[in-house]
């Protein structure tokens, strides 16, 4: 875990921000390109529910951008976040400020999750296999076993939502042939959701500081959809611990807009809590 | 009609070893440390702890070596880390933990609070969660089978019903009624499932405060057995409108919770090294550092 900046409160911070601000607009970090490109595959008027972590960032990206009609929904009980000043999680009082709705589980994984209005589910992960199962709870060192945060919302939402997006970054030992631990469904094995007896559509992309992946509709596999500017289709296939699906030409990730950069920077997450 | 407002160590010498108690915060947000405290202080042993995201509460008892059993969705304490002393129990199995899903717990209270014996659910189908519920203990508490109208696959979850729920909430009367301000996850489902009711409060207001806006009361008198008044009594985690979490605090917590040794002499200095919240209140910077804690009127943090 990265350490955590405390940061004077409310007002304070949003001076604090304003004099970190990076003047150099064409060092973009790959967590910059990863947001951006997270924000890009959200559609207007759909509704996401939002994980832990750089999904927070993309969401409202977008919201900001070119999906304004979006609807977010934390499973803790609010929709429609508008933070004014970066949240450290999902239990942050700075992300239920400006919500346009307060409840709990019952109303946000259960009568729209369950209930299956959700269009894309967001998350985060340890681990991503081949076929997109997402790994959460435990990571194997040296013979030990490591305990991370288990599911939270990540199996229901993984479980119901009508397509999936994960981010994450792109390391081999991240990306397994088959993850640790299988905390929430992709197409185990290969197998279609239907078969599997899920009724989400399962997992659509993955995005991480280095490529976006996607899945064959065929085979439920990964494919290498593009890869981000400056980076070689070989590094990204040596830093993947499945045999990566290349089809066809392969284009570049488009890099941030200024205007996405200046979000990000000056209002979304002036502190670098997320986007380090 | 008897009275409910009680002291935090007076309820807690009501909970029997053994317990079933389930915790109403979530990571980092009004978590029941008061009564976390009170258990600790009094040395509770081999309870269940149920919670559909653990924070600081949960981590807290497991630290201090009170818990035996886990039926949880996950947790953490979100960007200061996670819970370590939940996990390391879990890694050295001195925890029986039942992981599940956030919406599986929160469906296993709302079965228990609608006095029904299970529920059936479309998550943890397909997952290495189910898999692992069914080869340990947790394989009594759920079932496969398939919907007699539609043919669909489900997971069929038995009913938690709690023998003790705390919730910490920012208003309650002294008869009960309970108003909570901001998102409330699953505080309704969970404190209606259970047997017991306790609720921790910021402030104690006169029924006719509730009078004004009932809508807004989510837990009402008649369920509730006891009413603990404890201004900042959910710090160093936040109350939403009340006051923020303690950055700084949490950050020395996660610091020694990373650590068997440093945890002890944490819970010795601040739990058992102080003989009530308000003791512990002053320890962690009293009213000065309370005050720089409190919420904007505008942002409620």
């Amino acid at each position: 875990m990265p350490p955590f900046r405390t940061s004077p409160k409310g007002c304070a911070s949003k001076a604090g921000a304003r004099m970190e601000r990076r003047n150099d607009m064409d060092a973009v970090s790959p967590a910059e390109i990863m947001a951006a490109a997270g924000a890009r595959e959200l559609r207007d008027g759909e509704t996401i529910v939002v994980g832990l972590g750089l999904p927070q960032v993309a969401v409202v990206l977008a919201k900001r951008t070119h999906a304004p009609g979006l609807t977010s929904i934390l499973e803790i009980g609010v929709a429609n976040m508008n933070p004014i000043d970066t949240p450290v999680g999902l239990a942050d009082s700075r992300i239920f400020y400006r919500g346009t709705c307060w409840s709990g589980f019952l109303d946000t994984l259960g009568m729209s999750l369950h209930r299956g209005v959700v269009d894309v589910g967001f998350l985060g992960a340890l681990e991503v296999d081949c076929y997109g199962n997402i790994n959460t709870t435990l990571l194997k060192e040296d013979g030990r076993v490591r305990y991370f945060n288990g599911s939270a919302g990540g199996n229901d939402v993984a479980s119901l939502a009508k397509r999936v997006i994960i981010i994450m970054r792109h390391e081999k030992r991240k990306f397994p042939l088959a993850v640790t631990h299988l905390t929430s469904p992709g197409f185990v094995g290969g197998k279609s959701r239907e078969t599997l007896g899920l009724r989400g559509g399962g997992p659509s992309r993955v995005i991480t500081d280095k490529a976006i992946l996607g899945f064959d509709p065929g085979t439920h596999a990964a494919a290498l959809l593009s890869v981000h500017p400056g980076v070689k289709i070989e590094e990204v296939v040596e830093n993947t611990g499945f045999p990566l699906k290349v089809a066809g030409q392969i284009p570049v990730t488009p890099l941030p807009t200024a205007e996405e950069l200046r979000l990000l920077r000056e209002e979304i997450d002036p502190r670098r809590v997320y986007l380090r | 009609m008897a009275e409910k407002v009680k002291g935090a160590a007076e309820v807690v010498r009501s909970i029997p070893d053994g317990s079933h108690i389930a915790l109403g915060g979530f990571a980092i947000a009004r978590n029941v440390i008061t009564v976390a405290h009170e258990l600790i202080r009094q040395q509770k042993k081999s309870l269940t702890l149920s919670q559909c995201v653990m924070g600081l509460d949960t981590d807290l008892l497991a630290g201090a070596g009170l818990v035996s059993r886990l039926i949880v969705g996950g947790g953490s304490l979100d960007r200061f880390g996670p819970v370590h002393c939940v996990n390391r129990a879990r890694e050295t199995r001195t925890i029986e933990a039942h992981d599940m899903s956030s919406l599986s717990v929160c469906f296993r209270y709302l079965a228990g609070a609608l006095g029904i014996s299970f529920i059936p659910i479309k998550s943890l189908i397909a997952s290495e969660v189910l898999e692992r519920l069914e080869q340990g203990p947790g394989a009594a508490d759920l079932r496969r089978m398939t919907c007699p109208f539609t043919g669909e696959e489900y997971v069929l979850l038995k009913a938690l019903t709690p023998d003790v729920s705390l919730v910490h909430v920012q208003v309650a009367d002294r008869e009960g009624n309970c108003q909570i301000e901001g998102p409330r996850w699953e505080n309704e489902e969970q404190a209606k499932a259970a047997r017991r009711i306790i609720v921790i409060t910021e402030e104690l207001v006169p029924t006719e405060y509730i009078q004004r806006n009932p809508e807004r009361t989510v837990i009402p008198a008649h369920r509730v057995e006891a009413v603990i008044h404890q201004p900042f009594g959910a710090h160093p985690t936040s109350v939403f409108r009340c006051y923020d979490y303690d950055a700084e605090h949490l950050t020395l917590y996660v610091d020694h919770a990373k650590r068997p040794d440093r945890i002890k002499e944490y819970l010795e200095t601040y739990v058992l090294g102080t003989k009530d919240h308000w003791e512990y209140l002053e320890k962690v910077g009293g009213i000065r550092r309370l005050n720089e804690l409190r919420a904007d009127r505008i942002l409620g943090y």
